[in-house]
């Protein structure tokens, strides 16, 4: 008895969590959208100054109020698919929309802002630069003007910037930029000085604040590195208390091939090396200023270079700012050798199933010209792929009600007993060589199968603002129609909280009758929380994106109709088998 | 118990009260795959009783008849 009240406990625990999950998540609205790109160079300056060493690059946001320095000179950037700028000053890529992409599903609706500059507050950027490892060689800095040659920057047209430190040595970066979302950077120093120096080429990613994230846990956003093979994932919680016992680093690595970056549900900004052989030590810091946390990603070779008088010294890298497609991904693992690059997609350790899970719904999605009815193709062929196993457990359905008098008989028989009713039920399917249930077995190797589809439409780009029938808009948002202003027949919008959409109750309707079909669990206490099941359901994934509420819906359709047709299948081998026998002349 | 043998039952504890009300009972053994895997455990310790666990859901497929199958004693 006791045993049964500390499960009751951990029963209502858990239901206790799911709850708090759900509020949780309806109280933290989605993120609100970036302003538009035109009304950027409006906002001032709201975070404190910069404290750490490389500070003065707050200047860079040009506030109107601050003539004292001359605006910086900007090179722009455009390819077709971004759009954005290369600072001069400090070298920095502070701006990048992305052309393809927008904020929301409205026609008009901004484009999506990946990069911006250093001093708005979601600042954001990319940069290339030196240190002083001889601790006396002046080396360009955040305020430090780049000269320019040539721009603006696109797929035909590299851009060279250079700064020559008055000493003896010229500093060089030659940008590049390809059809989609890659840079290449190549630094190089010259030293015309009569001395050697030794200098330290980096290059950086930052952003200036924690970015709201999606917040769910089979979702990795975050610090993401691929380092000799092996994937790193930190996310900005982990990041931020590693980072307190190791003096501000949470990660550091050191490997021959891979890359790192900072991971958001759809986009991606990583550094890599762009020649073979290259080792490239990457790190992952968090920098407090204020009650602001500042994050940067930043790679180095591993060692300083010197370079003797007369001499030179490069190091050429790539960055990756833009959606994370799976085509494009794996184009770039195959043909720039970015090692496991479609990595950037949290394919999760069901990468085997997932990968080409995700092909297959691609393929679905661009062949019948919507997202949504690919999702229903693909679940069909799924339970029609494991039609057999199903089909094998139920053919001794119609057996079992020619038996139902004799178990009607046991179960009053045993009332008071139910662990002896069951054994005896167990002995009646031997002696009678039937039984109801499927087994675990198929069960066990379907869950990972329908676990790697959830994960595959949480994760798909391809379902972001894809629209279904009827009102969704945009299969990766929860479902906007509310049971609590009847659909918006009442003019009243209800709190966040009383959210309980069209498709989660069809969800939890099909889940209710396909739980009809399915044997209850043994336990008293169990079965009361399997009858709780459906409700719990529907408001728990009220707020998950649309397409996976109607996956799951239509999951339990299929199974629904997949029993019922097994069934009458079964009714009409049995009538079959018995109308010749009647007639007493059946074959042998 | 051993802490492996712990959290092994710790496990199956907690598929029997979140995964199973929701993808239903489908074993077709008494005892269930699950309670056979608890007793398993705690008569056998970790490694053996999940080996055995492991058997009887192998056992658990549309093609075994199922029916009574209890967990074996210990051997001493």
């Amino acid at each position: 008895m006791d045993q049964k009240r500390l499960l009751a406990a951990i029963a209502l625990s858990v239901g206790i969590l799911l709850i708090f999950d759900v509020w949780n998540r309806t109280m933290n609205p989605a993120p609100v959208a970036p302003p538009p790109v035109a009304h950027e160079q409006t906002s001032g300056s709201p975070v404190p100054a910069p404290v750490v060493p490389a500070a003065p690059g707050a200047e860079v946001s040009a506030a109107p109020a601050a003539p004292a320095t001359a605006p910086a000179q900007t090179v722009a950037v455009a390819n077709g698919r971004v759009e954005g700028r290369i600072s001069a000053r400090g070298l920095q890529l502070d701006q990048l929309v992305l052309r393809d992409y927008r904020e929301h599903t409205r026609p008009n609706s901004p484009l999506v802002r990946l990069l911006a500059p250093r001093g708005l507050p979601e600042g954001y950027f990319a940069q290339w630069g030196w240190t002083a490892a001889d601790g006396r060689t002046p080396v360009p800095g955040n305020d430090t003007d780049w000269t320019v040659t040539g721009g603006p920057l696109s797929a035909a047209s590299p851009v060279t910037f250079t700064w020559d430190n008055g000493v003896g040595q010229v500093f060089e970066a030659v940008v590049s930029l390809d059809d989609n979302y890659m840079f290449g950077v190549r630094q190089r120093v010259i030293n015309r000085g009569d001395q050697a120096v030794t200098l330290l080429p980096w290059a950086r990613i930052r952003r200036e604040r924690t970015p709201q994230t999606a917040g769910f846990f089979i979702l990795h956003e975050g610090f993401i590195a691929v380092q000799d093979g092996r994937l790193n994932e930190v996310t900005y919680n982990d990041g931020k208390s590693n980072a307190a016992t190791a003096r501000g680093t949470a990660y550091e690595g050191e490997a021959s091939a891979g890359w790192a970056g900072l991971s958001d549900k759809y986009w991606l900004t990583a550094l890599t090396r762009a020649e073979d052989g290259q080792r490239l030590r990457s790190a992952f810091r968090h920098v407090p200023e204020g009650n602001v946390d500042r994050w940067q990603v930043d790679v180095a070779p591993p060692t300083a270079a010197t370079v003797p008088a007369g001499g030179e010294a490069a190091f050429a890298t790539r960055l990756f700012a833009g959606a994370k497609e799976v085509h494009l991904l794996d184009r770039y693992r195959d043909r720039l050798g970015v090692q496991d690059f479609d990595k950037a997609i949290d394919f999760g350790w069901f990468y085997f199933i997932t990968k080409p899970f995700f092909y297959a719904l691609d393929w679905l999605g661009r062949t019948f010209g919507n997202f949504g009815v690919a999702i229903l193709v693909f679940t069909f062929s799924l339970k029609l792929f494991f039609f057999p196993l199903a089909n094998k457990a139920y053919k001794s359905m119609s057996k079992m009600r020619l038996l139902a008098p004799k178990m009607t008989e046991i179960r009053e028989r045993y009332k008071e007993d139910p662990a002896k009713m069951q054994a005896e039920m167990m002995a009646l399917y031997k002696t009678e060589k039937i039984n109801p249930a499927s087994g675990c077995l198929p069960i066990l190797i379907q869950i990972p199968v329908f676990f790697a589809l959830y994960k595959v439409l949480f994760v798909a780009i391809e379902m972001r603002h894809a629209p279904f029938f009827g009102w969704i808009q945009d299969l990766s948002a929860p479902d906007p129609t509310n049971l609590f202003n009847l659909f918006g027949l009442l003019p009243y919008d209800p709190p966040a909280f009383f959210h309980l959409p069209a498709w989660a109750l069809i969800m939890g309707v099909t889940m209710w009758l396909q739980q009809k079909l399915n044997p209850q669990p043994p336990d008293p206490i169990q079965a009361k929380i399997f009858q709780w099941m459906p409700v719990i359901f529907t408001f728990m994934l009220a707020s998950f994106p649309a397409g996976l509420i109607i996956y799951w819906a239509w999951n339990n359709l299929l199974s629904i109709a997949q029993q019922g047709y097994i069934m009458r299948l079964d009714q009409k081998r049995q009538q079959a088998s018995l109308t010749p026998a009647q007639g007493g002349a059946a074959p042998k | 118990m051993s802490p492996g043998a712990l959290a092994l039952k710790g496990a199956v504890l907690a598929y029997q009260w979140t995964v199973r009300p929701v993808i239903g009972c489908n074993c077709r053994f008494l005892p269930s795959c699950s309670d056979y895997a608890l007793e398993a455990i705690a008569k056998h310790g970790a490694l053996h009783g999940s080996v055995l666990s492991t058997r009887r859901i192998l056992r658990c497929n549309p093609w075994h008849p199922g029916g009574l199958d209890p967990v074996p004693p210990a051997r001493d």
